[in-house]
């Protein structure tokens, strides 16, 4: 992948068995020889290249130009840069399942509590794939703090987060670079009550109040990706979109930063155990009861996908974090279940919003996953690679039909809990829901504009918003976010594994600049990947970054500042001003 | 929206034809096509059923291309990139709204205008064979174009470089409903518009002696069309270059195929012939 490794493997041995032969000729003796092998036998360092993974413009108009930005500033300090771009999905995959990348650029979902951090950076799960670790980041130190965090009695939960930050900060496992403003465009003229609940969970969509004579909700959707998958464990499929919300219910969802029961009635916490009684008489959408089993094997289910049959656990490129803070399920009878937590209250809490997957569909996906005559990777079960159509939930919306890159069409789960007199849950309001694919913002827009569309369900790209024209029924929807743009090293490899080297990386991102630059203003620079509730005021960013602030100015590199601080670093320039390392 | 576009475009390239046809190929043409047009039907007929079934096979493959094509994982973009650097955007320096409107016409309108016209510009002479040329330099181009396709994942400049402004689709966001239809965004080497419309003004200038205004005509819109393609930020030149020698290639191959093989001839056609006259 990299081309310092290529070049070294071509070159360094025919150069070596040249002068080896030669030297051999020419000396005589063996004290000759063993000097010449000496010298000759010693590996030098070649100028470091390497290859910023992200997405088109298409998928994401602004981490390519990040990436590129990056490039210009990564070439005037001396290395070699080149872009690699790869769709959506190939971009995740490369990323989060092969780690087959040195720095990517894109987004990360990030979380709207600090314990999303245990799954990015824990080094247990450094060689597993998916959103777990994906940076193959490790440090027993840190570890230990993101242990702690989760570990602690609740009202000591802000230090050991501040703590952990703290580290972080000094590491730079990864850059944060910027939170992006969210804006969708809604029309009001059709349906109110939009902006209740976040548009990108479930609850955005649901106990809105259509107009008069209005029963279908029709979205527009920039990513394609929500009508050829719907697998809510497949990480290059799913990203911070509410359909897989919408299909699959949970037992908890969050609402504003609080967790709220939802399939689940209540539940109790006692001494790192979680009591929890089920809705009577929930069902999926093929009419199956929802029973405290299928939850049971839901767990059991994601922290192993193979269940038990393959040599080494195979989890769930998803929610792998959540379910690890729970150690155990049983279900006590058909309405209860008794989880044992490894973890404190509120981050336990979090592990019930994942999505209830029905034993009946699921089981038989524990299956190894084949193709004639390939080998397949160990631990890929049908379970991790399967379309899963039709998605069989117990959510509001059940899947009707599809075209792919073309729409998507739910219509109402008339047996959904929500909709039961006596449940006051936000329901379904709308018969059928349809999901129009629209690649481009603009076009996404003018389907709003003409009255072909209600909502746009993914966040407008920044550099159309300056262009909506407010009508009388439209209205742009701003929503608060958790998702970030990130510079993610590959710290299983050099220099990259190196902390020095991604400090002095991180000065030379210039995060206020390219907020305006590439997002017109609407992103918030960031110095730290939690929301700003969780950030201590010694880290938050001020106008710059606290710690590793950005050396020069709007966006150009202090050349001779940036080259002392990677030779601070230990590493060394050559007479060309070519950063040489060892890779 | 779809199919307001798409009547918008079968309403504006049939009357584009009808005056092609009153202005290049003249009242005795015609009057002689109505005399003779079962004969050259058949001897046309074969290439147009090969032309036919690989537009289908086209359409279907193109679906499952992408996937095959990141199964095979060579992404040419960076290279494309680092021969010809900013070349696209210097170009949308120039850019003026006119010349927006202008292009993306000649984008949609005159491209479908340029492929479709000659085809009945062609069978509207004795001669059959420009016409069996052009069909199989057609069927040529996209056998190729699927092949390069497949083997290539290369992104346009507007993916690289977001400055490219995507000038058709943000201008006239509907086109995009049009050309998502048929476009994948890694599919840009080599430029499909470009050979295609090229083919068309290799074969014009080659007929010159016949239509020698429609030779002149075709040359103008094919160079349009190949500016079209990187103007509007879809190609590379380097897509559009690669465009002209795939052109270049399939209209030699098609002389030399339909010089060799007559198929028509092959056929028994008096028999065909008979059966279609007692109709």
């Amino acid at each position: 992948m990299t081309a310092g490794e290529s070049d070294r493997d071509v070159g360094g041995p025919s150069r070596r068995s040249l002068l080896a032969t030669t030297g051999a000729l020419i000396a005589t003796t063996s004290g000759c020889i063993r000097q010449t092998r000496s010298i000759v036998n010693r590996d030098g360092l070649d100028q470091l290249s390497l290859t910023i993974t992200t997405l088109p413009a298409d998928g994401d108009r602004e981490s390519i130009q990040l990436a590129r930005e990056l490039e210009t500033v990564l070439e005037t300090v001396g290395i070699d840069v080149s872009i690699e771009m790869r769709s959506h999905e190939e971009f995740l995959r490369a990323v989060l399942i092969n780690h087959d990348f040195d720095i990517c650029v894109g987004t990360h979902p990030g979380g709207t509590d600090p314990d999303y951090l245990y799954e990015t950076l824990h080094s247990r799960f450094a060689d597993e794939s998916g959103w777990q670790n994906p940076f193959g980041y490790t440090n027993l130190q840190v570890d230990e703090l993101l242990e702690r965090q989760r570990t602690v009695d609740p009202d000591q939960r802000d230090d050991a987060v501040a703590e952990l930050l703290d580290a972080f900060a000094v590491e730079q496992p990864f850059v944060p670079i910027c939170a992006p403003d969210e804006h969708r465009l809604v029309r009001t003229d059709r349906f109110d009550g939009w902006g209740e609940g976040h548009p990108a969970t479930r609850l955005g969509y649901l106990d809105l109040e259509p107009a008069d004579g209005v029963d279908r909700l029709r979205a527009v959707n920039t990513d394609a990706r929500i009508s050829e998958n719907a697998n809510p464990l497949m990480a290059e499929y799913r990203d911070q979109d509410p359909f897989v919300d919408l299909l699959y219910d949970s037992l908890a969802t969050e609402h504003d930063g609080d967790i709220e029961p939802w399939v689940a009635e209540d539940w109790t916490w006692d001494d790192g155990t979680l009591t929890v009684t089920l809705r009577d008489d929930c069902r999926f959408h093929d009419g199956e009861p929802l029973r405290a089993d299928d939850v049971e094997f839901t767990y059991r289910f994601l922290a192993d996908t193979s269940l038990g049959a393959s040599e080494t656990p195979a989890p769930s490129p998803q929610y792998r974090g959540l379910v690890s803070a729970i150690d155990d399920v049983s279900a006590d009878d058909d309405h209860q279940l008794t989880f044992t937590a490894t973890t404190n209250e509120p981050v336990a809490e979090r592990a019930l919003t994942v999505p209830i997957l029905p034993e009946h569909v699921w089981e038989s996906r524990s299956e190894p996953a084949s193709v004639p005559g390939v080998q397949i990777a160990q631990g890929t079960t049908e379970a991790v690679v399967t379309d899963n159509w039709p998605p069989i939930g117990s959510g509001p919306f059940r899947f009707d039909e599809r075209g792919e890159r073309d729409f998507v069409t739910l219509a109402r789960f008339e047996d959904h809990v929500s909709l039961r007199p006596e449940v006051d849950l936000p329901e379904p309001t709308v018969d059928s829901f349809r999901v129009q694919i629209d690649p481009r913002s603009t076009s996404a827009i003018e389907n709003v504009e003409t009255d072909a569309a209600d909502v746009t369900t993914r966040p407008l790209e920044t550099y159309v918003i300056d262009d909506i024209e407010e009508r009388d029924e439209t209205q742009v929807l701003e929503s608060p976010s958790w998702t970030f743009y990130t510079l993610g090293f590959n710290t299983r490899i050099a220099p990259f594994s190196n902390p020095r080297f991604r400090q002095a990386i991180a000065a030379l991102v210039d995060r206020a600049w390219l907020v305006e630059e590439v997002f017109d203003g609407y992103a918030s620079p960031i110095a730290m990947p939690v929301p700003a509730a969780w950030t201590p005021e010694d880290l938050a960013w001020d106008g710059d970054d606290p710690t590793t602030p950005f050396l020069g100015t709007d966006g150009d590199v202090d050349v001779d500042a940036a080259r002392s601080a990677f030779e601070d670093a230990g590493f060394r320039y050559d007479s060309d001003g070519e950063l040489r390392v060892r890779q | 929206m779809l199919v307001q576009v798409l009547t918008q475009l079968a309403v504006v390239v049939t009357v584009m034809i009808l005056i092609g046809v009153a202005v290049f190929v003249g009242r005795y043409r015609l009057r002689d096509t109505r005399r003779e047009w079962r004969d050259r039907v058949l001897a046309a007929l074969p290439v147009t059923l090969v032309l036919v079934i690989v537009l289908a096979t086209n359409s279907a493959a193109r679906q499952d291309v992408p996937d095959l094509s990141w199964i095979i994982d060579w992404n040419a973009t960076w290279a494309i990139y680092d021969i010809e650097g900013e070349f696209v955007l210097w170009l949308q320096s120039y850019a003026t709204p006119e010349a927006t409107a202008f292009f993306s016409f000649i984008y949609i309108y005159g491209y479908i205008f340029l492929l479709a016209f000659p085809v009945i510009a062609y069978f509207a002479l004795s001669n059959t064979r420009p016409l069996r040329e052009l069909l199989a330099a057609y069927t040529l181009n996209y056998v190729f174009g699927l092949v390069l396709y497949t083997f290539i994942i290369a992104y346009g400049p507007r993916n690289m470089m977001p400055d490219v402004v995507a000038l058709m689709y943000d201008t006239y966001p509907r086109y995009q409903s049009l050309t998502r239809q048929v476009n994948r965004n890694t599919n840009v080497f080599p430029s499909l518009h470009t050979s295609l419309a090229a083919t068309v003004s290799f074969l014009a200038y080659r007929t010159r002696a016949v239509y020698p205004k429609w030779a002149a005509v075709a040359i103008f819109l094919g160079i349009c069309v190949a500016i079209s393609t990187m103007y509007l930020g879809i190609h590379w030149a380097i897509d559009v270059i690669a465009g002209i020698g795939l052109a270049y290639v399939s209209v030699t191959l098609a002389t030399l195929l339909v010089g060799r093989w007559s198929l028509a001839d092959s056929i028994d056609t008096d028999r065909l012939r008979a059966a279609i006259r007692r109709r």
